[in-house]
């Protein structure tokens, strides 16, 4: 309906026209230049990769590609990385339907603390476990010393424990939603029609949240086959296609075979992405209708508590754990062999240059980030021109692809005029801006669908421009998304690895890169001290993000880190 | 109406198509100064694209909008005399309500302390007294509305346009606000439009109504005009329950001012006061249940009686409804205040009355 493009009446001064074509044309001003940000900071490294990967020194070719089919042991790679998002998956759909299941429908006072460590994990960067996980069970581990076991976490169980563990919270707070839509009622009826629990769960909640769960499903899978940190550090001989990549890199400077995994791992990403957003979009049954009923409980039988509770309570304790040896291990010289108590790796100053440098870079792709995805949600939201899904889509994309595919795709792109930025600390800021663009832009997107037009069109009825639109009121209302989309990205920013470890210059460590190499080299207790750093900060975070959540109203979706 | 007050503004002929959609087929209205003429109909009918094209958000596909003697077709909202109140307020969420108030004084460079007398000037117009430095999401639905309409008097606009500004407010407090915008705008006597799909806030609040349905006006009139005298069956069934009676006029005498209309039930002698009804017209009877009465079956025939039977009642403490049959047809009939006169049971055998003054609905010839 809104169709206010009517005629201006002619003006005198250049002042005056300047004004009108800013007035006229400013949307269509910012849509350009963030079409090609959006292009040049994410469309071009992506199709650089796809390009390296074809392109030879003697031209087109598909010569790469062959290579990589023929050995056993790129093969070998592209099998255990689909492996181990599969068997993660599998896991985390029973394990965080579990948790769910719980602190929606268990006992009250379970629910808060189930959720609490459903949740934790969020704060800490993925390979935290890697690290902890190293501690309890390694060679010297405390587990391993105290039980007298010869247990090997350098291996698949560890990996995949470790990936658990990472993305519990993802998997928990997908299906936790489905199941908190699904209609209380429904179950009530079915259980006043004599249906015991299990038969409810079985034919009324399962079926009903299926689509949402295998939504969440999809989800894992993506981030765990993308994920870097943990198959790098636990994997140890069993190739992975993220580590490999890196390797690739950094080992061989074979760009053009890193090119090859790279898309040889954003093709599951890219069809589970398509699947996501088309075959699956608008499927699931789960409608909220009326007013939420008054919750009075319906005692859950312990045929189905006690089985969940099995099932949730080792990984609760491994959470906690894992959290707990972290803090141990940055206070104590070697956990399990010399357990005096030290400040040396809290002080360390190389730890703390790198938490230096990271906060850097966090606050100029938090400030950038934040920019573009606010201008971003504004242009996709009100502007009229074609394209405005592709721009959306693109924006997004950043979120869904693996990040060590656009760190490759960076330094491919970025080492060369006309844009050369490898070295610099403004690769390392684009790269982090372009990839966490997602939260801002949806954080920008929920906020205006929230203002109705009829916003700008009563400041347009009561005599602005515009411009004065623009600045008085489109700006300060979405001041809370920018706000969102700042500390998202900061956040996101400080622990992320998987890309800037492909664009961090020599001597230049960020928080998340020095940790990773401490882990490998065995360091952990600078390790731990760093991730403790990190986790602080994150928690910080968090806490200003829920403040600004709830002042501003803005419903910001939590998404895996 | 009265007719001496001159033109504010005059919607001319107004088309306007969403692609090969055509919602409005050529509207054309005068407005008189301070009058509060209401658009009505069911949803989907025009109204609200209406009052956009007249606001300025919405261009017409031809037609001219003339504000007080001026072409304002082609001017954008910023450039318009006339204010809205928008269906959601519209509210700017991150200022006072002063602040919202003053909005569009400030961009016109009003000084800060005129502003601010102006500001309260208004906020005392629409009962907000000392509600100034208030944030506006700490404000109910009613205040909200206030706000709304005091930020669209600030400028003192020519026309004052309201979307259905009544739709987001709860029975109760619909009623009260509806009376409030009625005071005020008879107060400071500003040129009103205002939009609503309900027929009964429509016509207590209106000079005149303008029906729309699909995209032609249907009639424009006063309430007593559009209630009793309605232009069409349409209308007739818009603003309240009818019973329809078909019938043929039989006869007209022009010195007692009677006519005779033969119908399915027998003879209507009906006052005669619609000159275009003659001999031989079909014509369908506009017949209100509150004007038809109910007594005890009994007595002789009289005039514009009829026996019927009781086929379901119901009491509601101010109004017994009754749905009366007489052979294969029914009629609705509202007994007002029925409090201490005599109630009907299913079956019961009642005689009805049906009024001389009848509105009647000439049939066009097939």
């Amino acid at each position: 309906m809104a169709e206010s493009v009517l005629k201006v009446v002619p003006g005198r001064s250049v002042w005056y026209r300047l004004r009108a074509f800013f007035n006229a044309n400013l949307i269509n001003l910012f849509a350009g230049g963030l079409f090609a940000l959006l292009a040049i900071f994410l469309l071009y490294p992506i199709v650089s990769v796809l390009v390296f990967s074809l392109w030879g020194d003697e031209g087109f070719t598909f010569s790469f590609y062959a290579e990589f089919f023929s050995y056993n042991f790129y093969y070998w790679s592209l099998l255990n990385t689909l492996i181990l998002g599969l068997a993660t998956m599998i896991i985390l759909v029973i394990i965080g339907f579990c948790f769910a299941y719980l602190t929606t429908r268990g006992p009250l006072w379970l629910r808060k603390p189930l959720k609490i460590i459903a949740l934790m994990p969020l704060a800490a960067p993925p390979y935290i476990f890697s690290i902890s996980l190293i501690t309890l069970f390694g060679k010297n581990g405390l587990i391993n010393n105290f039980f007298h076991l010869d247990f090997n976490i350098y291996s698949w169980t560890g990996v995949i424990a470790a990936q658990v563990l990472a993305f519990l919270p993802l998997s928990f707070m997908m299906i936790e939603n489905v199941l908190n839509a699904v209609n209380p009622s429904l179950e009530e009826s079915a259980s006043d029609m004599g249906a015991s629990e299990f038969r409810i769960m079985r034919s009324i909640t399962i079926p009903l949240a299926a689509p949402g769960m295998l939504k969440a499903a999809l989800l894992v899978f993506v981030m765990t086959i993308a994920e870097f940190g943990n198959p790098a550090i636990l994997g140890g001989r069993t190739p992975f296609l993220a580590p490999d990549t890196y390797l690739m890199i950094t080992g061989e400077a074979d760009f053009n075979m890193a090119s090859v995994l790279s898309v040889v791992l954003i093709l599951p990403c890219i069809l589970i992405f398509i699947l996501h957003n088309f075959v699956l979009s608008g499927k699931g049954y789960t409608t909220i209708v009326g007013k939420p009923t008054a919750a009075e409980l319906r005692p859950i039988d312990p045929v189905i508590k006690i089985p969940f509770l099995i099932l949730c309570i080792p990984v609760g304790i491994m959470v906690l754990l894992s959290f707990g040896v972290i803090v141990l291990g940055a206070f104590v010289k070697i956990v399990g062999v010399d357990n005096t108590f030290v400040i040396d790796h809290v002080l360390n100053t190389q730890s703390n240059s790198a938490i230096w440098n990271s906060f850097k870079v966090s606050l100029g792709a938090g400030l950038f980030g934040a920019l573009v995805g606010t201008l971003l949600a504004y242009v996709i939201m009100r502007g009229k021109f074609p394209g405005r899904r592709v721009m959306e889509m693109l924006a997004l994309s950043g979120f869904a692809l693996p990040g060590t595919v656009i760190g490759v795709g960076y330094i491919i792109a970025f080492n060369r005029p006309p844009f050369l930025l490898t070295g610099t600390i403004w690769i390392i800021i684009l790269n982090c801006v372009f990839r966490f663009l997602a939260v801002g832009v949806e954080a920008g997107i929920s906020k205006l669908h929230q203002i109705s037009v009829e916003i700008e069109e009563a400041s347009a009825d009561l005599g602005a421009d515009f411009l004065t639109i623009f600045f008085k009121v489109i700006l300060p209302i979405m001041f809370s998304a920018f706000v969102a989309g700042f500390i998202y990205t900061f956040m996101t920013t400080m622990m992320s690895l998987s890309s800037v470890i492909f664009l961090v210059a020599p001597g230049f460590d960020l928080a998340s890169v020095y940790i990773f190499l401490t882990a490998q080299l065995g360091e952990l207790g600078v390790a731990s001290a760093t991730t403790l750093k990190v986790i602080a900060i994150v928690v910080l975070c968090m806490g200003l993000l829920q403040i600004v959540s709830r002042k501003m109203g803005l419903n910001v979706k939590k998404q895996g880190a | 109406m009265d007719s001496t007050r001159p033109t504010m503004l005059a919607i001319m002929d107004i088309h306007k198509s969403f692609g090969s959609v055509e919602v409005l087929k050529g509207i054309s209205a005068d407005i008189p100064k301070g009058e509060l003429l209401t658009f009505v109909g069911p949803s989907g009918c025009g109204k609200t694209t209406l009052l956009r094209i007249i606001g300025g958000f919405a261009a017409a596909t031809s037609g001219r909008v003339i504000l007080d003697g001026e072409d304002i077709s082609n001017l954008p909202p910023n450039m318009r005399n006339t204010k809205m109140v928008f269906q959601s307020y519209a509210l700017f969420p991150h200022m006072t309500v002063a602040k919202n108030v003053g909005f569009g004084l400030k961009l016109q460079k009003w000084p800060r302390k005129k502003i601010d007398a102006r500001v309260e000037e208004l906020l005392a117009l629409v009962h907000l007294e000392g509600l100034g430095g208030r944030s506006i999401e700490r404000l109910s639905g009613g205040q909200q509305q206030r706000v709304a309409l005091a930020r669209a008097l600030a400028l003192e606009p020519k026309v004052l346009l309201l979307d259905e500004p009544l739709s987001n407010l709860d029975a109760n407090l619909r009623v009260v606000m509806r009376d409030e915008i009625r005071n005020i705008q008879e107060r400071i006597q500003i040129t009103t439009i205002f939009v609503t799909h309900d027929q009964y806030e429509a016509m207590s609040i209106s000079d005149r109504l303008l029906v729309l349905h699909k995209g032609v006006i249907q009639q424009i009139g006063s309430p007593v005009d559009i209630y009793e005298r309605p232009a069409n069956e349409f209308i007739a069934g818009f603003v309240g329950y009818v019973n329809f009676l078909e019938g043929r006029v039989e006869a007209v005498n022009a010195e007692s001012n009677t006519v005779s209309v033969l119908t399915e039930f027998g003879r209507l002698d009906l006052d005669h006061d619609q000159k275009e009804v003659g001999v031989g017209d079909q014509v369908l009877m506009v017949i209100r249940p509150e004007t038809v009465s109910l007594s005890a079956w009994g007595g002789g025939e009289s005039q514009n009686t009829f026996h019927g039977a009781v086929e379901s009642q119901m009491y509601a403490g101010n109004l017994a409804k009754y749905t009366v049959k007489f052979g294969q047809k029914e009629m609705v009939i509202d007994h007002y205040n029925p409090m201490g006169s005599r109630k009907y049971a299913k079956n019961d055998k009642v005689k009805v009355t049906i009024p001389r003054k009848i509105h009647m609905l000439k049939r066009q010839a097939a």
